[in-house]
């Protein structure tokens, strides 16, 4: 375990200038919500909140896909894995990276969310359910994006990732929605995207659990496929 | 005794879209014993870096296998006694110490075992007063010397080191070789690659040389580094004239014979009143047999 926290722990590290820029979204929620009249602008607020969310499971996947990509690039991987680190053990590090980059967004965007929201009337609870909801939605999209950058480039990671989280949602649409629920990043995000002060919602968990199932079934995918790969450094 | 590096009959053949091929190695095999300072020599893209990527778990050979003490390759275990160079090393850009401390952390180790150990380690390679700075800001020989820190963090068994020395002044290198030379008193086992053929001379009681993947030469470096080819006779009370290619200096002159010719130009030395100094076996150059193996030309001592 201590190998997967210290490699998580120097993804998030590494990552902490596009972590910044991230935070700098939330941020503008803050300011919005500081100089903005409240009750009267709730519906703004509101709007920029869900704008502020969504963007985040986008950088999640930018960050799954790219994780191994530039590692293997600046052929940094090849110190930490000739130590005693089994390729699975490397793959969990960059999932809970993943988790922990996407997490410290959600966490901050939760506290402004509650402080801007929750003077304008939004129920607090809620406001951690949604946070819950992107988190989860945030680590599946990024596992699925991690999966696909084990073999592909970091474009067309991104790409087969977009594919196989958009494609359910378009089913879901063109289909039956039911559709929407076999790889539940569309759900997720819908149920921050479809919140109102009218209708806060209740908490609705079968998506939440389903994504940390999906989670565990792309991480054990990724690592099988990892372990096959060969590192792909400069031929002499 | 089980050997500390073990290469069985392992091929690597690298393939790319459309259909591309490239062979890195063929039908390797080859046994490092514990204990001993080995070279392992070859040209740019001979196989050495694609050989030691396997023995690591980097890559999956097409063919073949092997064993690195005692498990199989790949193992995380087996390189939790491994210490590891890379050529071109890139590492993390934090405080070298902090760095240090977290390759070592990745080994298992941990506490003030680790903290000193670390430090002890950036003291051998000369880095202990740079221990604070982000290697970000070090040069190419500095992030090299931290490299080896981070490789020999863990106290490891077998050292692997590709190109150790290639981006070090020489000050430097002595350093790193002393160091080598401890590790080997100790009873470590060191797989050095290189292209320094006289560090590799210095150092190492074993080499390898590797050609376009295949194993070309295999020996004792001193065995290898002794022509019995050609012998070099001193002598004096003759004229240099007597032999072709002799040298006269202070009245000693100098020449080499085929070892088949050796008693038969002792004898003339007699027959001419003349007197023989010594007669020794001719010693090569390492990069006198590099070039021999990899060209196919012999080139004169």
């Amino acid at each position: 375990m201590k190998p997967v926290l210290l490699i998580a722990v120097n993804f998030v590290r590494e990552q902490r200038w596009p972590i910044f820029v991230l935070l700098l979204w939330v941020l503008l929620l803050a300011f919005l919500g500081l100089f903005s009249d409240i009750p009267r602008q709730r519906e703004d607020l509101l709007f920029v909140f869900k704008q502020v969310a969504v963007y985040v499971i986008a950088f999640s996947v930018f960050f799954g896909g790219s994780a191994i990509y530039n590692e293997r690039k600046s052929r940094r991987i090849l110190a930490v894995l000739s130590k005693s680190v089994a390729r699975y053990q490397y793959l969990s590090g960059l999932v809970l990276g993943v988790a922990i980059t996407s997490g410290i967004y959600c966490f901050a965007l939760g506290l402004t969310g509650s402080w801007t929201l929750g003077e304008a009337g939004f129920p607090m609870s809620r406001v951690w359910f949604l946070m819950l909801c992107l988190l989860a939605a945030c680590v599946l999209a990024g596992t699925v994006a991690l999966m696909f950058s084990t073999f592909l480039n970091p474009f067309f990671a991104a790409g087969a990732t977009a594919a196989v989280l958009g494609l359910p949602a378009l089913a879901s649409h063109t289909l039956a929605t039911q559709w929407q629920y076999l790889i539940p990043v569309y759900p997720l995000a819908a149920i921050i995207m479809e919140s109102s002060f009218q209708d806060p919602g209740t908490a609705f968990w079968p998506p939440l659990a389903l994504a940390v199932v999906e989670t565990l079934v792309f991480w054990t995918l990724s690592a099988r496929i990892f372990s096959l790969v060969d590192i792909a450094v400069a031929v002499e | 005794m089980t050997p500390a590096l073990e290469f069985q009959n392992l091929s690597k053949e690298y393939r790319s879209f459309p259909r591309r091929r490239l062979k890195a190695l063929e039908s390797f095999s080859l046994r490092v014993e514990t204990g001993e300072i080995f070279g392992f020599l070859g040209p740019n893209g001979a196989g050495k870096s694609t050989a030691i990527h396997l023995a690591m778990g980097f890559m999956r050979p097409t063919h073949g296998g092997g064993h690195m003490l005692g498990r199989p390759f790949g193992d995380a275990q087996a390189r939790r006694r491994v210490g590891f160079l890379a050529e071109n090393v890139a590492l993390y850009h934090r405080r070298a110490e902090r760095l240090v401390r977290f390759y070592g952390a990745l080994n298992g180790m941990g506490g003030s075992c680790l903290a000193k150990r670390a430090r002890d380690v950036l003291a051998a390679v000369g880095l202990l007063e740079q221990s604070k700075r982000n290697v970000g800001r070090f040069s190419r020989g500095m992030l090299q010397r931290v490299g080896l820190a981070q490789a020999l963090v863990n106290d490891p068994e077998l050292l692997i080191l590709d190109e150790p020395t290639s981006a070090l002044d020489p000050l430097a290198r002595v350093t790193v070789r002393e160091l080598l030379l401890q590790a080997r008193a100790s009873g470590k086992t060191i797989f050095l690659s290189s292209h320094l053929l006289s560090e590799v001379e210095l150092v190492c009681d074993r080499v390898a040389v590797l050609h376009r993947g295949k194993l070309v030469r295999l020996g004792r470096t001193q065995d290898l580094l002794q022509s019995t080819e050609k012998s070099e006779i001193v002598a004096h009370g003759i004229a240099a004239s007597a032999f072709p290619g002799a040298v006269a200096r202070n009245g000693v002159v100098t020449f080499s014979v085929p070892a088949s010719a050796q008693r038969e130009a002792l004898e003339r030395i007699w027959g001419l009143g003349g007197e023989v100094l010594s007669v020794n076996p001719v010693r090569r150059s390492l990069e006198q047999i590099f070039l021999e193996v990899t060209t196919g030309e012999e080139r004169a001592p």
